[in-house]
């Protein structure tokens, strides 16, 4: 069984990220900056009517403005449109300015029908429907284990409550698209993407091209949190413009287009009762929600991010539930998974009734989660958190904190699956001395090169400088997507496996032992002309699976204002074997950060009348901002005897609901409904109820 | 953006020759440019003001302050005799928008922005003020919206520096055609609340100039609350200024933004601190008198509470 | 020079200047030549371009770009779509996320929102030109040494708004840097080492906001 060396010394240091250079001087190409020559600026036309029969585009007079090259429409003959946004046509031109002036004289002849946009309203019978032959409201998933209602009835303390979450939007910087170019039939794509080989097998599928004849590079992408898999109907209509035009088309999608049709974390209502016996052991949890995961979430998924259930109760041990959970179609745009699908809704509703079962037990809300938490490592984080965090001094009774501005603290707890698989590599040792790592993975921010770079440096003996890693290729071999925190514990094991065999064969291929720097050089010398070119895969025994995490929450709210200052998180996180530490710990910060606009600031606002995303923007949908950043303090847990495991998405499950009770604690009443915005602050402050969601 | 025309104007005569029956000035530029990416404004050309001679300076009279109409917000904020002379102003420019925008915004292009209603601004909603039939906030998402107005748009008055030019009593002088008008800032404003389709009360080919703010021993500060830290909208401003005498205040001002269609204060309001030493009671009665008349609608009661605290909190910086 | 308020006396339209003079330089020089040149230079500015690409020159990272672009176009299209330099990135297009952000004679402006035409002469600075000989500047090493950057896609307009900001105050304060950068977002939320790494850019000491625990050494 492989294993990690005992001696390490680039792996777990703080070594930079290697890409670092090339992201501060802007040589970095992304897909949206390649220029190919001779490459189209192309733009799609999405609907207008949250619903409506298209019966005709005419895009006659789009071909006559000067400098367009190519006009489709997303599909032939009539159809029906179900969001505000979905996508109808496009067109290619030799400017952005051509483009434009083009959607605009496009004739779309359409027959509005009604539409709902609003969860509430959806559910009813009386609601328009969706999709007409299936009800908006899916039938209740139902998990149920011993005998809830008696238990109920024996508990000390319930604790009842009603929480709700917005839909969330990924909004990654580089909006999605791909810049598509068509050489001698074969399809070369440039795309934004989590998975080179999600887009590959897209494109191959859509456009009826032989996988073999596909080819897609993702060298830098500006982030996705889940929403780029697959080459998305951007990507289908710039391949066919590409094809139309006989010149390179690049589609990047716009801010405004980015709110309105390429994925969302789903919204909830929950609620939810939970009870205990005098000890604080829960004995019985009863939870009912429903959730928008927009026009497709009728049928509860099986799963895989897209809908609108998540795992209840959460990471507590219950011996008595009763889970019921719907999805409830709406004229909106589709979910798609989105950093730790479903964790982030089921740790809000979970934690909070938690800190509402702490009060009447009247029990420290951190004692009472140690007893009913099943996880060792997290109740060791607890306990290191706390300490840390100084939760003993911070920690008063809610509502008792004096004056105008109050302050509170608050905790929640995480886990993730992660784990990872099935990655290959290939390494070639040049005779040069320098290596080259190949393998198709992805970057997104997350450190995988630097990661690549740290584990060939160790088990080759060699500095990063000297290994160039080369990633983002579906031409490299292939590894999974960059989701569901695996990309690690995929990539870190088959460079184990490649290095270690590529210093192998280096040995016995010129007899030299390559242990240091000049035995290197002199190995590789006798390669002579050729490179040596070594192949390997993930093998087990070097990552597992299984995340946990815990996170502590200072606030100071005004109550006189609502408004809500996040002033420190404390994060206790298992690392496993961390690889980078700096790229680790900077993925912890991001974590925190988007939790935070999860809980103060984030939230997709359609309008009722007109069907329409009232806030297609970054100006009214808001983003944590640098003045927004708490103070926070990162504890990460080595544990290489488990190897690599995931990080990116444990880090930002429990932020919200650490400030959520914080918040609680420091009013002595709760706001039930992110974002916690001043509003909903102070209509709690006034006892009204504060778990409606748009006010 | 619909395509357009560019000339630069060397004077206001030609600037409004320049702009004709359908073009825009343009200054900082960074209202109306987002407004011609949404096909909300479609001017066939634009004509650049900032080299209009004079506007850009910042000068001391002997009666007021003359604050051109290109100076940017950048170089408000910055400036440190208008600072110590009047913080509210600077308190007021260093919040608008990002260093970015102030860089490049102008005193002019802030008082004669247009409504930030998301309505107003979406591309595919033809709202009361754009000249539809319905103002789709009053019974929609309105959280942002205004506490009173004199008609059914309830957009609100979002110029941070409008509410603290009120405050210290400014005028804005325009040319408006062959004449020069000056303006209070109230006047300034009026038509926007009567009229649903107005921002303010400029005229299409008005070209602001200057601003004049009194030479005066005045205390002031601007407060505002938003729902971020920094660069976010003010879901409430307030202004406040007085001459202060021995601890006991006159000729106070009391100005709130973003909750009406045009700045907000009260006369009624300002008398009750006349000669008065300020404290918690006093700031309340100003506030209930402030406030009296508002009209919350759905979503947007919780502003009331909010501006009760930042009328009593940016009137108790006038004592210090 | 002329005012404005003046009268009619001085302010001379268009169509009467090229009555009483010739717009060529052998009629500037039969002139007052400043006053002339200052009238020319007038003439010239009341000119209408557009609304087809015109010819513009650009004054980026020391180098002139000429460009023909119709007067529509921002400064940021410009630089992305017709010509190379691509390390400002468009991100939202309407002034309020900063990846934008260029220096427009070492001022940070957003570019998305400054048109092209309106950008000549003056010194335009993008995250290119930032680098002497190949030797990456202050604020970028400490980027790249406090690691505050992931996806990189903010990372140019964050880099342009710190240089700016050490160029004005070469030891700013925390706030000095939040007022700074306010017009910045991060989606990767990298924000706590882009403090750090103005701090370490500017020489001022810079506190670490994490410690990596052995959990086997845990009791």
């Amino acid at each position: 069984m492989p294993s990690w060396p005992e001696q390490r010394t680039l792996i777990g240091s703080h070594a930079k990220r290697i890409d670092g250079p090339a992201k501060v001087s802007g040589a970095a190409k992304y897909a949206s900056d390649v220029q190919p020559d001779g490459w189209l600026y192309g733009m799609v036309l999405r609907s207008k009517w949250p619903k409506a029969k298209i019966t005709n585009i005419n895009l006659e007079k789009a071909l006559k403005i000067p400098g367009i090259k190519a006009a489709i429409m997303d599909r032939p003959g009539e159809r029906t449109v179900r969001y505000y946004g979905e996508e109808l046509a496009a067109v290619a031109g030799t400017t952005k300015q051509a483009c434009l002036d083009a959607l605009r004289i496009i004739d779309v002849e359409a027959k509005p029908l009604p539409f709902v946009v609003r969860e509430q309203q959806a559910k009813e019978d009386s609601s328009p429907r969706v999709w007409d032959d299936t009800p908006n409201l899916s039938k209740p998933r139902v998990n149920e284990k011993g005998e809830v209602d008696k238990a109920f009835a024996d508990c000390t303390a319930i604790a009842e409550g009603f929480y709700t979450t917005p839909v969330q939007l990924h909004h990654p910087l580089e909006t999605h698209g791909n810049t598509v170019s068509w050489i001698e039939g074969e399809l070369m794509a440039w795309s934004s993407t989590q998975g080179v080989s999600s887009v590959k097998d897209g494109f191959a599928g859509n456009l009826k091209v032989p996988q073999s004849q596909v080819r897609v590079v993702s060298e830098y992408m500006g982030g996705g949190f889940g929403s780029k898999f697959g080459q998305g109907v951007e990507g289908s209509l710039a391949a066919r413009l590409s094809k139309e035009a006989k010149a390179p088309v690049k589609i990047f999608l716009t801010r405004f287009d980015e709110a309105l049709a390429v994925g969302n974390r789903p919204s909830s209502f929950q609620k939810i009762k939970l009870g205990a016996t005098a000890d604080g052991k829960l004995q019985a949890f009863e939870l009912e929600s429903y959730g928008t995961a927009g026009i497709g979430s009728g049928g509860v998924s099986e799963g895989g991010g897209g809908g609108a259930e998540f795992p209840a109760p959460y990471i507590y041990t219950v011996p008595n539930i009763r889970v019921r959970q719907s999805g409830v179609n709406i004229n909106a745009g589709s979910a798609r998974a989105f950093r730790a699908p479903g964790h982030p809704t089921a740790s809000f509703g979970m934690e909070s009734i938690m800190d509402e079962l702490a009060v009447k037990l009247n029990m420290d809300p951190v004692e009472l989660r140690i007893k009913n938490d099943p996880s060792e490592v997290r109740r060791k984080e607890y306990q290191l958190g706390a300490e840390r965090f100084g939760w003993k001094d911070k920690y008063k009774k809610p509502g008792t904190s004096t004056g105008p501005v109050k302050t509170g603290v608050g905790c929640a707890g995480a886990t993730w699956g992660g784990g990872g698989q099935g990655t290959q590599a290939e390494a070639r040792i040049n005779p040069d001395g320098t290596v080259e790592i190949r393998c198709g993975t992805q970057d997104l921010g997350t450190g995988t090169r630097t990661l690549i770079a740290l584990i060939a440096g160790d088990l080759l003996g060699l500095k990063p400088e000297q290994i160039a890693v080369r990633i983002g290729d579906t031409q490299y071999p292939p590894s999974g997507g960059s989701g569901g925190s695996t990309t690690a514990a995929s990539v870190s094991p088959a460079i184990y496996d490649v290095c270690t065999k590529a210093k192998a064969e280096l040995e016995s291929k010129t007899g030299v032992s390559s242990g240091d720097a000049e035995k290197w050089s002199a190995a590789c010398k006798k390669l002579g002309v050729e490179p040596l070119v070594v192949s390997g895969k993930w093998q087990q025994g070097l990552s597992s699976s299984g995340a946990g995490g815990v996170q502590f929450a200072e606030v100071e709210v005004d109550t006189e204002t609502g408004f809500t200052r996040v002033k420190k998180i404390t994060c206790v996180q298992d690392g496993g074997l961390i690889v980078s530490k700096l790229t680790c710990e900077s993925q912890v910060n991001g974590g925190i950060l988007m939790g935070i606009g999860y809980a103060l600031y984030e939230e997709r606002i359609m309008d009722d009348l007109s069907g329409v995303v009232l806030n297609p923007n970054f100006e009214t949908y808001k983003l944590t901002g640098l003045a927004d950043a708490p103070e926070i303090d990162i504890l990460l847990l080595d544990m290489p005897e488990r190897g690599v495991i995931g990080i990116g998405e444990p880090v930002t499950i429990p932020t919200a609901s650490a400030v959520a009770n914080a918040v609680a604690n420091a009013l002595g009443v709760r706001v039930g409904s992110l974002p916690i915005t001043p509003a909903r602050v102070l209509t709690a402050l006034t006892g009204k109820s504060s778990s409606s969601p748009s006010a | 953006m619909k395509s357009f025309q560019y000339a630069t104007a060397a004077s206001p005569v030609s600037a409004r020759e320049l702009r004709g029956e359908n073009g825009r000035y343009l200054a900082g530029g960074i209202d109306l440019l987002g407004e011609m990416k949404e096909y909300i404004a479609e001017p066939n050309i634009l004509v650049n003001i900032k080299s209009l001679p004079g506007l850009n300076k910042i000068e001391r009279g002997a009666q007021s302050w003359s604050i051109g109409t290109n100076v940017t917000i950048a170089e408000l904020e910055n400036h440190a005799e208008l600072k110590s002379i009047f913080p509210g102003l600077q308190q007021a420019a260093a919040e608008v928008g990002s260093q970015q925008i102030r860089n490049v915004a102008t005193v002019g292009g802030n008082l004669a922005q247009h409504s930030r209603c998301w309505y107003y601004r979406h591309r595919d909603i033809q709202c009361l003020k754009k000249g539809g039939d319905t103002c789709y906030a009053r019974h929609g998402e309105n959280k942002y919206h205004s506490l009173f107005t004199g008609n059914t748009c309830i957009s609100p008055v979002v110029s941070n520096l409008s509410i603290i030019l009120a405050a210290l009593d400014a005028t804005v002088t325009i040319q408006r055609g062959e004449k020069e008008v000056r303006l209070t800032i109230p006047e300034l404003y009026a038509k926007a609340w009567d009229n649903p389709t107005s921002h303010h009360s400029l005229e299409p080919e008005d070209l602001v100039m200057k601003v004049e703010i009194p030479v005066q021993q005045r205390r002031s500060a601007y407060l505002q609350v938003s729902e971020k830290s920094a660069f976010d909208w003010a879901l409430v401003s307030c202004a406040a200024s007085a001459k202060a005498d021995g601890g006991k205040l006159s000729q106070a001002r009391v100005v709130l933004g973003a909750i009406a269609n045009v700045p907000h204060q009260a006369q009624a309001a300002n008398e009750l601190l006349e000669g008065k030493v300020l404290d918690d009671s006093l700031a309340n009665q100003v506030a209930d008198v402030i406030l009296a008349k508002a009209q919350p609608l759905s979503q947007n009661a919780y502003k009331i509470q909010i501006a009760r605290t930042l009328i009593r909190r940016t009137l108790a910086q006038l004592k210090a | 020079m002329n005012d404005p308020n003046q009268g009619d006396g001085l302010i001379v339209s268009r169509r009467s200047f090229l009555k009483s003079f010739g717009t060529t330089a052998a009629a500037a020089a039969t002139a007052q030549v400043d006053v002339v040149a200052q009238d020319l230079q007038k003439a010239n500015t009341e000119k209408t371009y557009g609304p087809e690409a015109v010819p513009i020159t650009l004054n980026v990272n020391g180098k002139s770009l000429n460009l023909r672009v119709e007067p529509r176009v921002t400064l940021l299209e410009a630089l992305r779509n017709h010509s190379n330099l691509t390390g400002a990135k468009e991100v939202c297009d309407r002034a309020t996320c900063g990846a934008c952000t260029v220096l427009m004679n070492g001022t940070p402006i957003y570019s998305c929102s400054k048109l092209a035409i309106e950008s000549q002469g003056h010194e335009i600075t993008t995250v290119e030109g930032l680098a002497t000989n190949g030797k990456l500047s202050n604020v970028q090493q400490a980027f790249i040494d406090q690691d505050g950057l992931m996806c990189g896609y903010c990372t140019p307009g964050f880099v342009m708004s710190v240089t700016a900001l050490l160029q004005r105050t070469p030891r700013p304060t925390a706030d000095q840097v939040k007022h700074a950068c306010a017009g910045n977002l991060c989606r990767c939320g990298t924000y706590p080492r882009i403090m750090q790494a103005a701090f370490k850019a500017a020489g001022l000491p810079v506190a670490s906001n994490s410690e990596v625990l052995s959990y086997a050494k845990l009791a």
